[in-house]
């Protein structure tokens, strides 16, 4: 696009290095209440973010409206003689061997066409039919979306990403069960993710109140990411360490999980969520091993702040969205290790929770309402718990994880088995 | 102008501004820097349900550009089934509160180094980091649709928040302080903030976890307020009463709470959740969703209303460019007449929780969970021991009945909330209240 170089060449005219991301993107959706579509929607949005570096000083600006990028410019430089000066070594040049175009999320397949839409809602809907509960609401999406980045050093890269979700809520009675389902593929099962919503809201009527007590539990991988990243992935952004805001700061080379267990960043996985060539500064992604065999290994970098600690980028860097900036994150983060069935020993299993982010994001304690709880053992569900909380804290947590599941699940960048934890504390009613 | 012949009704809300973040961080400034945002959402009522579209670069002149969106708007409607049908409503503004100070009359140098004042108030002994925000979002808001009705206004949301942390022998405290409004600058002298929120980080190092299980339990006006917003007002939603998913679905006229109990929302009222008019264009008016322990009203937009009754619409709001969704505004309890000291001595044996870290509510399913910052065990009618990371969670159903005091010193928290991915300003507020039979959730044990 002639008019981002236009915009990268006025830039170097003022200031030492200059960052361009224009973003364009278009998603299709419906939406139900109850078992009939009452919102069909189509959004085309775009956005352009500009990052300036004069001297160490870091400047930065977004617009939606591209068509005043003077504006965003001269809003990016008058942000960088403000900020305080920091040790800047570059913007990253193009790297050989990697293509310039990445289609690592990208399906031909997917096409924004709203009776796409309606046709993953029907099927959402034929899943539900399978349990006695209703249809509160649901909801399809289908998206596509380009991003270039481009630098002052020769950068120019450009991403395209496409997506699908569908999610539906159901109620029997007083019980409520939800599901959804994301993929850049069209890959998805949207009669399962209905059948699955059906499912706990059925089931989980007729729950029994439970004892406060110590419990086995075995959290959903929703439960688990839900708690993951309200506490221990903060925990590992290198900004966090530095600035004394991580519990993991000194913890380095020592052990936070149980030794059977790794963590780790794969940008490259197939299929994930997250995966990238670049993060999102444009360094080369790549696999990032923050704990191995239980031992804590590393941090999370981007160019900010591996330039400022003396560190080197781990390729962290995410952005939010066309008009946002970058900030530390991961692309898919693994939890893995030696798989079994955790489901056979009498188990607390808590399919998700109501007020994660609650947790201390600094010490990690949480005290959380269960959601579509039941007593499990010998591999079935057998009665649902009413209502109960449970507390514990999410680091101590990983130390007492005594099994994952075989199956696992991507949830957004995070991809996570089931866990099971022993001695929770569990607060009845 | 010439509509579609299947089009029923249309709006069009356009909203353009600018977005102010500071960020602070150990006397390091971050970034200061300002975005800018021009985005627009259009609506049309085809035969059956709603065509949306959202977009970008949308010039409220431009006629043709908005024809164009309209037709797209109605072929997007034609897949929808549900027959949504609008109640009539009044179109009139109230006038936006006077700022004292404009924030976008101040320069970005002069808001740094106030926010810089703050931040470093809270550098006490013992603090390991310290980061302060400051965010200033001023948006001018435009809305016409089909029948003829034209309004806009503009609005200037501010305010700071400041975050301290404690540690000492891998205890890791924080204490948290924020501040916002819609009557222009305000960051002048706070430094009080940033050492308070340093205070609290220090004392909660010292402070031992709640031993969970039912209690009484006091709350403070911030977390009662809260409580308010996550107990009731959201169950309150005409959607989520239209969908099914609200166990007040169907309660109107049905005792849950006490005489003394009222809880408002009141969109009108100028504080952080004020609009002139909502994202339809609707007059905003206090809404009593719990009249002296009874069940009064829901909230609505003109779809909600025209679908469920019982209430008044004027409570749709929106982000920018972003569909409006039935949502609170100012929520509070009303003040009863106990006096604090009252409430504590009542209490005996509980304790009394302080600030907030935010809420969650399953509104189907009527269970929700919040959070204090911090609190304080009473014994014998006294407060004594420092707690830490205390949840309360309740049947929405059943706790309200649970609420056997409401103090007199009403006060609103500004901040903001989340629904359907979208975030938008908001208040909480109630006077001290003493719940019995309380859930409390922690992991302490005897």
């Amino acid at each position: 696009m002639a008019w981002i170089d236009q915009l990268i060449r006025e830039g170097e005219k003022r200031v030492g290095e200059i960052e361009v991301v224009f973003a364009e993107g278009t998603s299709v959706s419906a939406d139900l209440k109850r078992r009939n579509i009452s919102i069909a929607s189509r959004s085309d949005d775009c956005g352009l973010a500009i990052r300036v570096i004069s001297k160490g000083k870091i400047g930065s600006s977004t617009t939606n409206d591209p068509r005043h990028w003077e504006q965003c410019l001269n809003a990016a430089v008058s942000s960088a003689r403000l900020a305080t000066a920091q040790p800047w070594d570059g913007l990253p040049k193009p790297s050989e061997g990697l293509a310039a175009t990445d289609t690592s999320c990208n399906d031909p397949a997917i096409s924004l066409e709203p009776d796409a839409a309606r046709a993953l809602l029907a099927s959402l809907l034929d899943g539900s039919s399978e349990h006695p509960a209703d249809v509160t609401s649901g909801s399809a999406t289908l998206s596509m979306s380009t991003m270039t980045l481009a630098n002052s050093q020769g950068l120019q890269a450009e991403s395209r990403h496409t997506g699908v979700s569908v999610s539906l809520e159901a109620i029997a009675g007083q019980s409520t069960g939800s599901e959804f389902a994301q993929s850049c593929f069209m890959d998805i099962d949207p009669y399962a993710v209905g059948e699955r919503a059906a499912f706990f809201a059925a089931r989980s009527t007729g729950g029994k109140d439970i004892a406060t007590g110590s419990y086995d539990v075995i959290l959903s991988p929703i439960a688990y990411a839900e708690l993951l990243g309200a506490a221990f992935v903060p925990a590992l952004s290198g900004r966090n360490v530095h600035a004394r805001r991580s519990r993991l700061a000194d913890r380095l080379g020592e052990q936070v999980m149980d030794s059977r267990f790794s963590l780790y960043d794969d940008p490259h996985r197939e299929k994930g969520l997250g995966s990238t060539l670049r993060d999102g500064e444009g360094v080369p992604a790549r696999r990032i091993d923050f704990v191995e065999n239980g031992i804590l290994k590393s941090f999370a970098y981007d160019l900010r702040t591996a330039y400022r600690y003396g560190k080197t980028t781990t390729g962290s860097a995410v952005r939010g969205g066309a008009s946002s900036g970058t900030a530390i994150g991961h692309h898919n983060l693994v939890l893995d290790g030696p798989r079994d069935d955790i489901t056979q020993e009498p188990a607390i299993y808590v399919h998700s929770v109501i007020g994660a982010h609650t947790a201390n994001p600094m010490n990690g304690d949480f005290s959380v309402e269960m959601a579509n709880a039941f007593r499990m053992g010998g591999g079935t569900f057998s009665e649902p718990v009413r209502s109960a909380m449970l507390a514990a804290n999410v680091f101590d947590m990983h130390t007492g994880i005594v099994g994952i599941s075989q199956e696992v699940r991507q949830i957004g960048p995070l991809v996570l088995p089931s866990i099971r934890l022993c001695g929770l504390r569990v607060i009845g009613k | 102008m010439n509509l579609p012949s299947d089009v029923r009704y249309y709006d069009l809300r356009h909203v353009a501004g600018h977005a102010t973040l500071i960020d602070i961080d150990n006397g390091v400034v971050e970034s200061a820097g300002t975005s800018f945002f021009n985005k627009a959402v259009v609506r049309v009522l085809g035969p059956h349900g709603w065509g949306i579209l959202e977009a970008d670069k949308v010039d409220p002149e431009d006629q043709r550009q908005i024809r164009g969106l309209i037709a797209s708007a109605a072929r997007l409607a034609a897949i929808t089934r549900q027959d949504v049908v609008l109640s009539d409503a009044p179109h009139e503004a109230l006038p936006v509160p006077q700022m004292l100070e404009r924030p976008g009359d101040i320069s970005l140098e002069e808001k740094t180094g106030l926010l810089s004042r703050v931040e470093k108030a809270a550098a006490l002994p013992g603090i390991t980091n310290r980061r302060a925000n400051y965010v200033e979002r001023e948006e001018r808001i435009s809305f016409c649709d089909s029948s003829g009705t034209e309004m806009s206004y503009g609005m200037c949301w501010s305010g700071f928040n400041v975050l301290a942390v404690a540690s000492r022998n891998g205890n890791v405290q924080m204490g948290y302080e924020r501040q916002h409004t819609i009557r222009g600058m305000d960051l002048r002298h706070k430094e009080e903030f940033g050492k308070k929120a340093a205070e609290i980080a220090i004392k909660l190092l010292d402070a031992g976890h709640a031993k969970g299980g039912r209690m009484r339990a006091v709350l403070d006006p911030e977390l009662a307020g809260v409580f308010a917003h996550e107990a009731v007002g959201h169950a309150s939603e005409g959607d989520l009463i239209q969908e099914g998913n609200s166990v007040l679905s169907g309660k109107i006229g049905e005792r849950i709470g006490d005489e003394q109990l009222t809880i408002v929302d009141d969109p009108s009222l100028p504080e952080f959740g004020f609009e002139p008019f909502d994202a339809e264009g609707v007059s905003v008016r206090r809404t009593e969703i719990v009249r002296n322990g009874v069940i009064n009203a829901y909230l609505h937009n003109r779809e909600t209303l025209a679908a469920i009754g019982h209430g008044l619409p004027g409570h749709a709001r929106a982000m920018p460019g972003e569909v409006p969704l039935v949502r609170m505004s100012n929520t509070f309890i009303e003040n009863g007449d106990a006096t604090l000291d009252e409430i504590v001595e009542e209490c005996g044996n509980g304790i009394l929780l302080k600030g907030s870290r935010g809420g969650q509510v399953d509104p189907g399913r009527g269970v929700f969970q919040f959070n204090a910052e911090y609190g304080y065990l009473i014994e014998d009618g006294e407060c004594t021991w420092m707690v830490r990371d205390v949840s309360l969670s309740g049947d929405i159903l059943s706790t309200l009945h649970d609420i056997i005091l409401c103090g007199n010193d009403r006060k609103m928290h500004p901040g903001y909330c989340g629904k359907g991915g979208q975030s938008v300003p908001v208040s909480d507020g109630a006077p001290h209240i003493l719940l019995k039979n309380a859930v409390v959730g922690g992991s302490g044990v005897d």
